[in-house]
């Protein structure tokens, strides 16, 4: 495998470093040695040193979710982030991605979302069509919410529409290439798709991204690969929560006691941890659970439990178990695909509700 | 193992049975992972490209009856079996020399309870100690217990090495924050020590368990002691001329009130750790002392390491470098920071009573430093009693000066760590302080109990009677 030099002492300050391994959520969810940080520097040390095969790892690359805990907490940099996602990328160009992961590329490319979804659900059919008409907005709901939580893009639109929002949604929305990130890395393929979405969105003033994983890619790994970008992009909750402020939603306390799960994405990568806060704020009592804001951990990825069901479920259970332990009755979410995966747990403790589901009660 | 395929099979088949399909592996990336620990040797193999030696399976169960499973299926059949917690270990403790069975402990990660009326958290050995941190700091509470690998190692980890935090001096070793464990023996039987640590009903079978790095049985349960959260904890730097001052200075503060921590660093260590971390750009020895508990005791403990230490002519630092020594107290232990491949390096912690310790530090910095003038020797002392402390001095020697022959490399450091150990023996010394015996130090380990070490043996030969239990580990 032909790895970059930056990647290589990366991995090789990594391999036998254990600093990181409270924060990791896979590796703290299965218990399985493999799933840390330094496990996977540790394989891949030995790929580059002709010692194993890049069969003998690639599975365990596919385990991470990518969410930069470890990158966090690492007071040195090191960045098992960055050299998994290269480790990805040459796997792609060397042809040697196991299948499961080539199928779900495959359909990146044929159908612009990695579940091979060519149809939208009918009632968010419904919902999309009704802001067919061109505005200055635009609402991307993203391949989760369109291809496997309709229902969750559907109250997306009603939220705004409950502020009297005028915004388009399109019904063909281009993929904004996060999926292909995630799978491949900064692969040809996956800049063509960003930049063809980058296009579509110069088209409008506001583009608001519903889905964190579109937000980052947007805000973030476009700016890293020279994608460029004049609409002004900001995410579902920012956007909410200054319709929050100018009083277009109007805010309903409960006294229900909820945490807020807060998507890496949005709080790591994009430092937003207040706007989500207040708009919670706003219909609950909010608490706060352990690994908050910055130092969150992982509740799942819709994309890997197309792959490994089982693990993300063992990952978004013990974040409910974290909301349990400080007694609360709901946990909240910002992140569609987690909303999906923490609903999967079979558990009655703590109630799931997304952003939506709190403002529109 | 390999060689005999159907047996391999018939025996992969029992232990699925035994932990369910998806807990046990036979996978390279599984192997691997479990044949290289913290363990400079393990290190230095793998980054030569060469591989360590690999257990057959890898098995996880879920608690202590999965365990008992397992173990009668190893017994069976004769089969090693190594216990993994997360693989912090430095002494070659967790590396499965014998292949056989890696039983990893980590899916034994449950905290059953946080009882604060009896001050302690019951949970799986598998618990990385940070998350039973984060629940004692959830009701307010705190362990007390850490160590710079407080992230990275599971609770059976710290139980079955002997380990010990910077917080120690005030709250004690691992060995003293145990209320009650649960242990799965070698043939099987699932065990519980005596339900108060203290007790005249005969000898601590906790103590018996404790730092047997899992040659006796499997750790699989145990409770953890918790207190309260200091009401404040202060700091204070000194810098002391010599270390003799700050031995005679903190023998005498230690009769007086216990810090929770103690840190002297030698000259050697002042000058390079210490300045590069904490920003103490001067000669001498730097001392750290924190003190914590009830704010009006804590002013008088203040009044009383002030006096003490003026008197042997400690110059006050005052509380900035205290600070910032707990702020980047884990920042030693990242890399770039911690010595690392190519350097060959090791720690060689041993304690003494206040009589030996500092002759012994003297010793084996001449013993290193004449024979293997390559190395550089640099010291602290971090866990102090009213009898004695620990030192924890390091060798390093720069990549240059280390073979690229991987044979080469294991026989320089051998070399070097029995000159260091030998040297701390014949003054009094102890083989080990707080990170176990493991592989590293076994040999030595009947040079420190000569005879006394037929006691271990017998308990060992005892319950273990087919040696299946971590062979090759702790002299055993």
């Amino acid at each position: 495998m032909i790895m970059s030099q930056k990647s290589k002492e990366h991995i090789d300050a990594c391999r036998f470093c254990w600093m990181c391994h409270h924060i990791c959520p896979v590796g703290n969810a299965t218990g399985q040695e493999r799933n840390t940080a330094r496990a996977r520097a540790l394989g891949l040390s030995l790929v580059n040193r002709d010692t194993l095969q890049v069969e003998d790892v690639i599975d365990n690359v596919y385990e991470c979710c990518l969410c930069g805990g470890c990158v966090g907490v690492c007071i040195t940099g090191w960045d098992p982030v960055m050299f998994t996602k290269e480790a990805r990328l040459q796997a792609a160009l060397e042809d040697k991605l196991p299948a499961y992961i080539n199928a779900l590329v495959d359909n990146c490319l044929d159908t612009g979302n990695a579940y091979g979804v060519t149809e939208l659900d009918g009632e968010l059919q419904a919902a999309v069509a009704a802001h067919a008409a061109p505005t200055d907005t635009l609402l991307v709901l993203g391949v989760d919410a369109r291809c496997k939580v309709p229902a969750q893009a559907v109250k997306a639109i009603r939220v705004l529409e409950k502020a009297g929002v005028s915004f388009t949604v399109l019904a063909n929305e281009p993929a904004t290439g996060w999926q292909m990130d995630f799978l491949v890395g900064a692969a040809e393929e996956t800049k063509q798709q960003m930049a063809a979405a980058a296009q579509v969105m110069n088209g409008y003033k506001t583009v608001v991204l519903y889905d964190p994983n579109d937000a980052k890619c947007v805000k973030q790994t476009y700016h890293e690969y020279g994608v460029e970008t004049t609409a002004k992009a900001t995410t579902f909750t920012a956007f909410v929560a200054a319709l929050l402020a100018e009083g277009k939603l109007e805010a309903a306390r409960s006294d229900r006691a909820v945490v807020y799960q807060d998507p890496y994405q949005l709080a790591r990568d994009l430092s937003e941890t207040e706007e989500p806060r207040e708009i919670i704020a706003s219909y609950a009592v909010l608490g706060e659970m352990l690994c908050n804001r910055k130092e969150t951990i992982a509740a799942g990825n819709l994309l890997m439990a197309e792959y490994i069901p089982q693990v993300m479920e063992q990952v978004a259970a013990r974040r409910l178990f974290n909301a349990e332990s400080v007694g609360a009755d709901t946990l909240v979410t910002a992140c569609v695909g987690e909303y999906a995966v923490l609903k999967a747990v079979p558990q009655d403790k703590v109630a799931v509700l997304s952003i939506e589901d709190l403002i529109l009660g | 193992m390999q060689g005999n395929m159907f047996l391999h099979a018939m025996i992969l088949t029992e232990l699925e049975d035994a932990v369910g399909k998806e807990n046990c592996s036979t996978r390279e990336i599984d192997k691997i992972t479990h044949s290289v620990d913290y363990y400079w040797l393990s290190r230095m193999w793998a980054d030569r490209g060469e591989k360590m030696p690999q257990a057959d399976f890898i098995v996880a169960p879920k608690d202590a009856q999965e365990t008992s499973k397992v173990l009668k299926i190893a017994n069976y059949y004769k089969i090693p079996v190594t216990t993994w917690g997360a693989g912090g270990g430095t002494q070659g403790g967790a590396i499965p020399v014998c292949g056989g069975i890696i039983l990893d402990t980590k899916r034994m990660n449950r905290i059953y309870e946080v009882n604060t009326e009896g001050m302690y958290i019951e949970c799986g050995t598998g618990a990385i100690y940070k998350h039973i941190e984060w629940a004692a700091n959830e009701v307010g509470k705190s362990t007390m217990h850490f160590p710079s690998s407080l992230t990275c190692s599971t609770v059976g980890g710290f139980l079955a090495h002997r380990g010990i935090g910077v917080c120690s001096t005030k709250y004690g070793k691992i060995d003293d924050m145990v209320l009650q464990m649960e242990v799965v023996l070698p043939n099987g039987d699932i065990i519980n020590t005596c339900s108060a640590p203290k007790h005249a009903a005969g000898p601590d079978l906790n103590q018996i368990f404790i730092g047997s790095e899992g040659t006796l049985g499997v750790i699989t349960k145990a409770q953890i002691r918790i207190y309260d959260q200091p009401e404040e904890r202060r700091f204070r730097g000194f810098l002391f001329q010599d270390m003799h001052g700050a031995f005679q200075a903190s023998r005498e503060l230690l009769q007086k009130f216990k810090p929770s921590v103690m840190r002297l660093y030698d000259e050697a260590e002042t000058a390079s750790l210490i300045k590069k971390i904490v920003g103490v750009e001067r000669k001498g020895a730097f001392m750290n002392i924190a003190y914590e508990g009830v704010k009006e005791m804590v002013e008088v403990e203040e009044k009383i390491l002030l006096e003490t230490f003026k008197k042997y002519g400690a110059e006050d630092l005052g509380s900035e470098y205290g600070e910032k020594w707990w702020e980047e107290k884990i920042t030693f232990f990242y890399p770039g920071h911690m010595m690392d491949i190519p350097q060959m390096f090791g720690t060689m912690d041993t304690i003494a009573p206040y009589g030996k310790i500092e002759e012994i530090y003297w010793a084996m910095k001449e013993a290193i430093e004449t024979n293997f003038p390559q190395a550089k020797f640099i010291a602290h002392f971090s866990h102090w009693y009213e009898w004695g402390a620990m030192v924890y001095d390091r060798f390093i020697i720069e990549g240059k000066d280390v073979p690229q022959d991987p044979v080469e490399a294991l026989r320089l450091h051998q070399a070097v760590w029995s000159c260091g150990v030998r040297a701390a023996l014949a003054h009094g010394g102890v083989v080990n302080d707080h990170h176990g015996v493991g592989i590293k130090l076994g040999r030595l380990m009947k040079e420190q109990y000569g005879p006394a070490m037929q006691v271990f043996e017998g308990i060992k030969k005892t319950l273990d009677p087919n040696g299946i239990m971590n062979p090759f580990k702790l002299g055993l």
